[in-house]
């Protein structure tokens, strides 16, 4: 029951944030939201490497630009794009995106868009309402439930029929993005079925139908211990499989109004390929500027 | 040529041998674990693979071309737990009768080699214990001759990864070293009479996986051109942070405010033009006591 409470809570704050007012997109809105970004990844919404598990991670700081940015990115590309929204609601995500130039609700209309709004549907799972269709993909707030099977087969009906139904539109490969897998170590879901979970998303959606997946892991300090069902453990489980990793961390030195962190960006291959490489960012209206460490415009 | 411990056991397995490659995220000892399973194919011997971290055709990529017959992949990738009802190999399936009826079921049956990628993943759904007492089977079943298992090290408690390679003759540890340009193998092999040998060694894999052993990372590799470069902080910028000649002089000559100098010692002890004297007359109020005020108490 009190959890309960608690999503309804978090829903009611969601809808009366204040933004600042959006003007309509004009005729010509900028394409490139994170332009730094892109050319650091070698990546533009043209031309990207298929096949990929992206893992996002934080720890004192908060990673979710970069997910606002793998949202508009790969609906930019016209790639499918299934999206499990644990954390947060439709119109946060809806209001962020349209300042980057990207309306959901369209691409949601379109069928581009697949969007899962956990927190409105979960009261309705807590308190035993048996109506709705996608109930299944929460089961885990069921106990005792301890698999993420039910949403898995969410994501996989979302993203296997691409370009099945519409024949108008053909879509890219399909893309996976969880915001985020630690909020379901919190309620109450094991770090094995988390990875279990994951494991299944990337067999099909990477290797079997060549799309990409992201997935953002929260991290606190406090859990540093061999824990091993804290965000820690995941993430070090998770950094195996990836195939290319962003940490976001705050500086080290505190606080700073113009340097709002640092990415570490971990390519995993062999060899040569394998390569890190850290980057400090600021988080602005429109997206996000990456510079080298020290190169900051404040600074310099 | 010098004595490789790390080359030695992979390319000559002995009989009933289980090699533990232990790996961190920070470097995949999957690399080293193709290079064992190349080594096996180059003998003729039937490479059985375990496979639920990495498609097959991760595994068989760079593979040995001529013995990719003896390759066989049992797919635990994907679908481990049934969950799409067309698994070829479930984690429940892991047992030492039921890999041992798989690997019979191949012709040759010859010296079979089992390859279990990775051990981690099965240790999330089986009790250690039953595993170690499962592969303690297949150990000594007599139907496999050498098991090469990967284990993520960093995944699982101190005790676990203890027991599993306790179970092991040859443990080989891999770091990263340089930003994984380069791998740090500790490799700990007992030989069936007790006796214990141990090597550090450094190694990197190849395109073609071929393996290159040093005994201690190269001076002159990629990685150290960066360190060498001496980068000059003064230079690019938009101001001037150089000194020329006259100001490098002046700075020089410049004396720091509290060095105690000559100078400055001998200006205090010359008696100062009489201007800052205090003069001061106790009048009738005050009880000027020379001695010391604290005398009468018992520190």
């Amino acid at each position: 029951m009190i959890i309960c409470i608690v999503f309804l809570l978090t829903q009611d704050l969601q809808s009366c944030t204040s933004f600042h007012t959006v003007p309509p997109p004009g005729p010509c809105v900028r394409s490139e939201m994170f332009p730094e970004l892109n050319s650091i990844l070698s990546s533009s919404p043209e031309n990207f490497t298929e096949g990929e598990f992206i893992l996002l991670s934080d720890r004192q700081a908060d990673a979710s630009f970069l997910i606002h940015h793998y949202l508009t990115f790969y609906l930019r590309a016209r790639c499918r794009v299934c999206f499990l929204g644990l954390v947060q609601s439709f119109s946060h995500y809806s209001v962020v995106s349209q300042r980057l130039g990207v309306n959901l609700t369209q691409a949601k209309e379109k069928g581009q868009l697949v969007f899962l709004e956990a927190l409105k549907a979960s009261p309705g799972v807590l308190l035993g309402d048996e109506s709705s269709d996608k109930t299944a993909a929460l089961d885990y707030l069921r106990s005792p439930c301890p698999e993420l099977r039910g949403l898995y087969e969410f994501v996989w009906n979302s993203l296997s029929r691409a370009g099945g139904e519409d024949a108008a539109e053909s879509w890219g490969p399909p893309v996976l993005i969880i915001d985020d897998l630690s909020v379901l170590l919190s309620l109450g879901v094991s770090a094995g079925a988390i990875l279990d979970f994951t494991h299944y998303c990337q067999a099909t959606i990477c290797s079997q139908l060549q799309g990409s997946m992201i997935a953002l892991v929260r991290c606190d300090d406090e859990e540093y211990d061999e824990d091993e069902e804290s965000s820690n453990y995941l993430l070090k489980a998770l950094s195996h499989q990836c195939s290319l990793s962003l940490r976001v961390e705050g500086l080290s030195t505190g606080y700073c109004r113009d340097i709002h962190g640092q990415v570490e960006i971990w390519w995993r291959g062999r060899g040569i390929k394998n390569q890190r490489k850290i980057f400090q960012y600021k988080v602005h209206d429109k997206g996000a500027s990456f510079f080298a460490p020290g190169t900051s415009r404040a600074v310099l | 040529h010098l004595f490789s411990l790390l080359l030695t056991l992979l390319k000559t397995a002995d009989l009933n041998c289980v090699y533990s490659p232990s790996d961190t995220s920070s470097y995949s000892g999957r690399d080293l674990l193709k290079y064992c399973i190349n080594c096996a194919l180059k003998r003729e011997e039937d490479v059985h693979v375990l496979g639920f971290e990495v498609p097959e055709q991760e595994l068989r990529s760079e593979l040995d071309s001529n013995n990719k017959h003896l390759f066989h992949f049992h797919n635990a990738y994907s679908d481990p737990l049934g969950w799409r009802k067309q698994s070829s190999f479930t984690v429940e399936q892991f047992s030492a009768e039921n890999i041992t009826r798989l690997v019979r079921e191949t012709k040759h049956a010859k010296a079979s080699v089992l390859v279990i990628d990775s051990l981690s993943w099965i240790e999330r759904h089986h009790n250690p214990v039953a595993i170690c007492q499962q592969l303690h089977k297949l150990k000594k079943g007599g139907a496999i001759r050498t098991i090469c298992c990967l284990l993520h090290m960093d995944l699982h408690q101190q005790g676990i990864v203890e027991s599993i390679c306790h179970l092991a003759n040859t443990v080989i540890t891999v770091t990263a070293v340089n930003n994984a340009l380069y791998a740090e193998a500790k490799t700990t092999h007992r030989k069936k009479s007790g006796k214990v040998m141990q090597e550090e060694e450094f190694f990197t894999v190849m395109e073609n996986l071929s393996l290159s052993i040093e005994k201690r990372p190269s001076q002159s590799g990629h990685a150290q051109v960066h360190s060498d470069a001496k980068v000059d902080p003064a230079s690019n910028l938009t101001f001037n942070l150089r000194l020329s000649e006259v100001e490098r002089e002046a700075k020089e000559k410049v004396a720091l405010p509290f060095v105690f100098s000559q100078e400055k010692k001998s200006a205090l002890l010359k008696k100062g033009q009489g201007s800052g004297r205090i003069i001061y007359e106790p009048d009738a109020n005050d009880d000027f006591d020379e001695e010391d005020p604290d005398d009468d108490l018992d520190i």
